[in-house]
C-alpha cells in the first residue's frame, strides 16, 4: 500500500511517517532525497537521523532518478521528501530547468512496485499566496500537480497539522 | 488548554468570542493573567530560538490562538525558516498537551483532537 503524508513545515510528518513504518515487519528503508546544503541542512539531516536511530532503517541517500533504484529486498520504505526530489529533478547546478512531473511520478511508481508499504512525504508549499520569481512559481505549480497525482495513486492520504493526522483519503493501517 | 489553529484571517478570534470570551480576555503577553493568548506566531517570531521557553506558560492559558505559517514556499532567509519551524514544532508539543485542538478554515471550526468546544464561559 502507499500512504501520502502532506502538510506544512514542522508539523510532524516525519515522526508520523516513521511510526507507520514501524508497524510493518521486514526490511525498512529510509530514502533521503534532501541534499545536505550547508550547516542548516546538515543539522536537519542529523535531527532526522537521530529520530530514526535504533528503529532498524537502512538509509539510502539518493537525490534524483528513483525510477532506476533497485531496493535490496521487498519491505517498507519512507521517501522524504517530494518537495526536495522535485527541486532536484527540476533544477541542475547551472540553474537549467526541466519539467519534473513525469520523472518524479515514475520514481514513485518504481518504488511502489518494490514495496509492501510505501510512505511518501511531501509538503504543502502553495498556500502562502505570495508572488515569486517565475522559476519558483513553476516549482510551486509542479509540486502541486505532483502532489495531486500522488494522492490519486495513494491508498491513504493524510495531512499533518500540529502532529495530528487528518485523514483525506482511505484509511490508516491498524 | 485549547489550541486554535488556522490561516491568517480564518476566523480564530471570532471562534474564541463565540466560546464566551471578550476582548478583555485577550492578550499577546504569555506571562499575564488573561486567559486567551493571541498571535502565538508573532511571539515566536520575536525570538524563534526561545520558543521552548513559551511552552509551560502557554499550558496555563485557557485558549492559545496561533496562525499556521508553514504552508508556503521555503523562505530564503534562515531566520524566516527558523521561525516557521519553531512555530510548527511548538504547536506539535502544545497539541499533545491540549484538551482539544481546533482548526478554523473559512470561519468553520473543526476539532482535530477532542470534542469541539462550543461554550467555555
Amino acid at each position: 500500500m502507499m500512504i501520502l503524508l502532506t502538510g506544512g513545515a514542522s508539523n510532524g510528518k516525519s515522526t508520523f511517517g516513521e511510526s507507520l513504518c514501524l508497524q510493518a515487519d521486514g526490511p525498512r528503508y529510509y530514502l533521503a532525497a534532501m541534499q545536505p546544503y550547508g550547516p542548516e541542512g546538515e543539522a536537519r539531516i542529523a535531527r532526522h537521523r537521530k529520530l530514526r536511530e535504533g528503529k532498524g532503517f537502512t538509509t539510502i541517500e539518493r537525490y534524483t532518478d528513483y525510477a532506476s533504484l533497485v531496493l535490496p529486498a521487498r519491505g517498507t520504505a519512507l521517501l522524504e521528501c517530494i518537495a526536495n526530489l522535485t527541486a532536484n529533478e527540476m533544477f541542475d547546478e547551472t540553474g537549467e530547468m526541466t519539467d519534473p512531473v513525469e520523472t518524479v511520478l515514475a520514481g514513485v511508481d518504481a518504488l511502489r512496485a518494490q514495496c509492501d508499504r510505501l510512505i511518501v512525504i511531501t509538503n504543502d508549499v502553495g498556500s502562502d499566496g505570495c508572488g515569486y520569481p517565475p522559476e519558483t512559481e513553476a516549482y510551486v505549480k509542479a509540486l502541486g500537480r505532483i502532489n495531486a497525482a500522488l494522492a490519486a495513486r495513494a491508498d491513504t492520504v493524510c495531512e499533518l497539522v500540529a502532529g495530528i493526522p487528518i485523514l483525506l483519503k482511505g484509511a490508516l493501517p491498524q | 488548554m485549547v489550541l486554535i489553529l488556522g490561516g491568517v484571517g480564518a476566523g480564530k478570534t471570532a471562534y474564541a468570542r463565540s466560546l464566551g470570551y471578550t476582548d478583555a480576555d485577550f492578550t499577546s503577553d504569555v506571562s499575564d493573567e488573561k486567559p486567551v493568548l493571541c498571535n502565538l506566531e508573532a511571539l515566536v517570531r520575536r525570538d524563534p530560538d526561545a520558543a521552548d521557553a513559551l511552552f509551560l506558560p502557554l499550558l496555563q492559558k485557557e485558549l492559545v490562538l496561533c496562525c499556521e505559517v508553514g504552508s508556503g514556499v521555503i523562505p530564503l532567509e534562515r531566520t524566516d525558516r527558523a521561525y516557521r519551524e519553531a512555530v510548527g514544532r511548538l504547536c506539535v508539543r502544545l497539541a499533545k498537551e491540549a484538551s482539544a485542538v481546533v482548526r478554523v478554515v473559512a470561519g468553520i471550526p473543526t476539532a482535530l483532537k477532542g470534542e469541539l468546544p462550543c461554550a467555555l464561559r
